[in-house]
């Protein structure tokens, strides 16, 4: 049988068949597309810009306290909308089981800072007494004392 | 034999999938190469409350707050360190000042509820450039001593 076959020599298809290969490539593409956004902790906000943070490797680590302030105040744990009253709460319970014992602070650059300031005193009332206050760095500038950025809008 | 029928004509019927394929392999390398950026951040401090019976040993005096004032919606707030008005320009000339003949680089940021984040940060920065270590925020509920 096997020579009845290599007698048809003229008729072999030497293309290889792709078509699998790319539906695995689509579908890694596609997993790759949707995890990339979710990889950060908390909803994302607009953060402030400053000269010289400090790296924190710690607040994107899976069990990471990440507070969220929106513009408009709201306040995110994790990624769950709560109301700042209940994050004393919330602070406390994860606190026991905790390794990293500082909560970051991701608050929106326009936020007022008496929105953040009650982030602060519901924090602090959980008995954390370590902020990391999240943001970018400025992209020009360096060394220069920052300009005062336009206050309100 | 559904290959002799299509080659019968002579035509290649199959579609050219490589650039297809080369075009996926790109992007999936691009999307495995971006790393999301790494966090960044300002250390900050809450004061709690001292201990009932811990010894009253602090000195207010030596205590530096720069307190943020709201000069209302479009003007850049004003900055005080204790009692005394400064400029943004020259507040890291006056903390470096401030703090280098000092031993505990301790100092407090206080701001007014409508003043922006952006403006309180930036503030934590230049003191962090001027060479203070610990910052803490002080909040109306900790100021009244809860």
């Amino acid at each position: 049988m096997a020579i009845s076959k290599r007698n048809e020599g003229a008729k072999v298809n030497s293309n290889i068949n792709v078509t699998p290969m790319v539906d695995v490539m689509l579908v890694l593409l596609i997993i790759f597309m949707v995890i990339t956004p979710m990889l950060q902790n908390g909803v994302s906000v607009d953060l402030a810009q400053v000269n010289n943070p400090e790296r924190m490797p710690d607040a994107e680590k899976e069990d990471a306290m990440v507070v969220s302030v929106m513009r408009d105040g709201t306040v995110y744990f994790r990624s769950d909308k709560i109301p700042v009253d209940q994050l004393t709460q919330k602070v406390k319970d994860r606190l026991a089981s905790q390794q990293d014992k500082r909560v970051y602070v991701k608050a929106d650059a326009r936020a007022k800072f008496g929105a953040v300031v009650a982030v602060v005193d519901n924090v602090r009332s959980a008995g954390v007494d370590q902020l990391g206050l999240l943001t970018d760095q400025k992209k020009t500038g360096h060394g220069a004392p920052p300009p005062p950025p336009a206050g309100g809008q | 034999m559904s290959m002799a029928v299509g080659s019968g004509g002579g035509q290649n019927a199959d579609m050219n999938v490589t650039p297809l394929i080369d075009v996926l392999l790109v992007l999936i390398i691009i999307f495995m190469v971006i790393n999301p950026p790494q966090p960044k951040g300002l250390d900050a401090l809450v004061p709690q409350p001292p201990p009932p019976n811990a010894p009253k040993n602090n000195t207010p005096d030596r205590t530096i707050v720069v307190q943020l004032i709201d000069r209302g919606a479009g003007q850049e707030p004003g900055v005080k360190i204790n009692q005394e008005d400064t400029t943004w320009d020259g507040l890291q000339g006056r903390l470096t000042d401030i703090f280098k003949t000092r031993a505990e680089k301790v100092m407090f940021v206080k701001g007014d509820d409508n003043v922006p984040f952006a403006d309180v940060a930036t503030v934590i920065d230049i003191a962090h450039a001027a060479g203070v270590d610990k910052v803490g925020l002080i909040t109306a509920k900790i100021e009244a001593g809860g």
